[in-house]
């Protein structure tokens, strides 16, 4: 495991330029530039607020296009990160065809190029709190390693995908399809509290109550969501008992994804 | 010390696609009713290779298609991973196996030497340092800021083998980009190779098919031959090896094919044969003893009259090079074919052509060298060389020349 890390410290360099590479070649010839990287959020908050005010979902008081727009980052990061990731590998054939560098370079550079987008995402979210006279808490502070966390996540995915992927081409097509049904099980539209307040509270599902909601919070998304949030608008900290089953899940998870990674890298350029 | 050491490497491919699901199920179906299941072929692309190369060694692969010398290079380059056996490698490898193998189109010349630069393991300083010899080498000082997408092919490979060459790896692999650009190129890139060699002791591994050029560069060769290392030491004796393994390939496609048949034929004329003198034929194949006269007999039929008429004949080794051709056009009257039968008899003196298989090419011409009759490879005639020149003759020539020679004792001022 050191040994994995320190590998990858010698290969940064190479990570960067890469995740330069896509980002140049994504918006070189783009007229609009950078600027499309939060589109994509961006619209999916103003749908998100339309349906909000016919439905009605309990924000707290927190304004929701700011609460949806929060939480959305960290998705869309993690949505992006591991289906951009599992195609990662097949992408790159010519290079993997020609030249040796250890292969899990591939998924991560898909991740770094995603993190700059979060980065402007930022700027976004900056601008969205200042117009509602949000004051940010040093709680923010926890932002880097909730961000450190859902990259584990995405790797998790990305790793053991993007190695099916270069066997079997149904995972590059099935995955993004399946995150983006995930999208609904995890706290984006509506936020963690009111999941709690229906299962833990209420006792909505009777007897399975307290079981779905740890099946709910299986999910690392619930977790991090929640725990972004709450670092940005609530001054908390990471709220441990939402955000362990969803660490043990990767804890599990990780390692068996990152160990098929290498035991079919070597076979790559043989059969992609 | 070995810097590559290769020791039983076995690799094997399986032929066809990827069992699908569909496959599976068959399969699965076949082991249920106890029938054997299909299985895909399997291919030994290198069968138990070992060698071992020392640094500072250069070294050249050659073999026929499918011989296996891009597969070899691919382990040592760590691409693939080997069926059985081991390769080791010790030090920084740089593989040309094809050059400009990372360069993206839309990003620019500069963009694309540091990131090729980066994924072959050097920091941004380093390419910093080099970039401005790089671009140099390449000639593309103009066209640097210029995305590859536009760059002419020539461009792009000379690019490639500027990046490739200015890494300072350990070990360089090169697969047959010694011939890039145009010829005042290629001669650039071949002086640098040299240089990287002699100059810099790299370890360098080259394979071609351009044998006289690796012949040059190399001293030692491996030859591969269905995955299988066939020879393994000094590139003369593996070139040669090598080019009678193919002569007597195409000896025999050329025998083989052989056929009294015209590529142009205006049907004002037929050759009905074309017969060869010989005292010996070994399954209907004239032998000509070296330095001995050939003598050939044509019979046309002319089915109009052909005046001042020009008839070329000539011979051509097996790879259809042309090593000499007799005309009628050198001689001083006319030559007027009627209407009707002709039998001509050509004598071509002290037939002094390195031994093995000619085919007979025929030319004949009206007044305004229209062609009415042309073929190449009429008939096959193969030159033998006597008992007593054997192992006294130098090889690797097309021909020899009859000499005379004055060897004068120069007087001691």
């Amino acid at each position: 495991m050191i040994a994995t890390v320190k590998n990858l410290l010698a290969y940064r360099e190479l990570i960067l330029v890469l995740a330069w590479k896509n980002i140049a070649v994504r918006y070189k010839q783009a007229y609009m530039g950078l600027a499309w990287a939060v589109l994509k959020p961006l619209m999916l908050m103003l749908i998100f607020t339309l349906v909000k005010s016919f439905v009605g979902i309990e924000s707290g008081d927190i304004p929701y296009p700011v609460l949806v727009f929060a939480a959305l980052m960290p998705w869309i990061f993690f949505q992006e990160s591991a289906s951009e990731g599992v195609n990662s590998v097949v992408a790159h054939t010519a290079l993997i065809k020609k030249i040796y560098f250890p292969r899990e370079i591939f998924p991560l550079v898909a991740m770094t190029t995603k993190l700059l987008e979060l980065g402007i995402g930022f700027i976004i979210l900056a601008g969205l709190m200042t117009w509602y006279g949000m004051v940010p808490t040093a709680s923010i502070l926890w932002l880097p390693v909730i961000i450190a966390y859902t990259m584990l996540a995405a790797l998790t995915i990305s790793l053991f995908g993007s190695a099916v992927n270069v066997y079997y081409r149904d995972m590059g097509q099935a995955l993004p399809v399946v995150l983006s049904l995930f999208m609904y099980a995890s706290p984006v539209i509506y936020p963690l509290t009111l999941v709690k307040q229906k299962l833990l509270v209420e006792q909505a599902a009777g007897d399975w109550s307290n079981i779905l909601y740890t099946i709910y919070i299986l999910n690392p998304l619930a977790g991090i969501i929640d725990a972004f949030q709450g670092a940005l608008f609530r001054s908390q900290s990471p709220d441990i008992s939402t955000l362990l089953p969803g660490m043990i899940a990767i804890l599990i998870l990780l390692p068996f994804s990152y160990l098929y990674f290498k035991r079919a890298e070597a076979y790559f350029a043989d059969v992609i | 010390m070995a810097v590559i050491e290769v020791k039983n490497l076995t690799k094997e491919y399986q032929l066809g696609a990827l069992t699908s699901l569909k496959d599976n199920i068959l399969n699965l179906n076949r082991r249920i009713q106890g029938k054997p299941t299909q299985e895909r072929k399997r291919f030994k692309a290198l069968d138990d290779v070992s060698f071992s190369i020392e640094k500072g060694e250069v070294v050249g692969i050659i073999g026929h298609n499918g011989a296996g010398k891009s597969t070899l290079l691919k382990h040592l380059a760590k691409i693939t991973t080997p069926t059985s056996g081991s390769v080791n490698v010790t030090g920084t490898v740089a593989p040309l196996i094809e050059v400009g193998a990372g360069f993206v189109p839309d990003l620019t010349g500069r963009e694309n030497i540091y990131l090729n630069c980066s994924i072959m393991g050097l920091t941004r300083k380093q390419t910093a340092a080099k970039i401005d010899e790089i671009i140099e080498f390449a000639e593309l000082e103009e066209f640097i800021d210029t995305p590859i997408k536009r760059y002419s092919s020539g461009m792009a490979v000379r690019l490639g083998f500027s990046v490739a060459t200015s890494i300072d790896a350990d070990i360089l692999i090169v697969d047959e980009v010694l011939a890039v650009g145009d010829l005042s190129f290629q001669r650039k890139s071949i002086a640098r190779m040299e240089n990287l060699i002699k100059e810099k002791g790299k370890t360098v591994l080259i394979v071609g098919h351009n044998i006289r050029q690796l012949e040059r560069i190399c001293p030692r060769m491996l030859l591969l031959r269905h995955g299988q290392l066939a020879m393994d030491g000094d590139s003369g004796q593996v070139s040669k090896s090598f080019f009678d393994e193919s002569t007597q390939k195409n000896s025999k496609g050329l025998i083989h094919d052989s056929k009294l048949q015209p590529a142009t034929d205006t049907e004002e004329m037929e050759v009905r044969s074309i017969d060869v003198n010989s005292v010996q034929k070994v399954d209907g194949i004239s032998i000509i003893p070296l330095f001995s006269d050939l003598i050939i007999h044509i019979n046309i039929l002319c089915h109009t009259d052909i005046n001042n008429a020009e008839i070329n004949i000539g011979l051509h080794n097996a790879e259809m090079i042309f090593v000499g051709k007799a005309s009628t056009s050198l001689l001083k009257n006319a030559i007027n074919l009627s209407k009707g039968e002709h039998t001509l008899a050509v004598t071509i003196q002290n037939i002094s052509l390195s031994p093995g298989p000619y085919g007979i090419g025929l030319g004949i011409y009206d007044w305004a060298r229209r062609p009415i009759w042309s073929g190449s490879n009429l008939q096959p005639i193969s030159v033998e060389i006597s008992p007593e020149y054997v192992s006294k003759l130098p090889i690797g020539t097309l021909g020899y020349f009859s000499a005379s020679w004055d060897f004068t004792r120069q007087k001691q001022t």
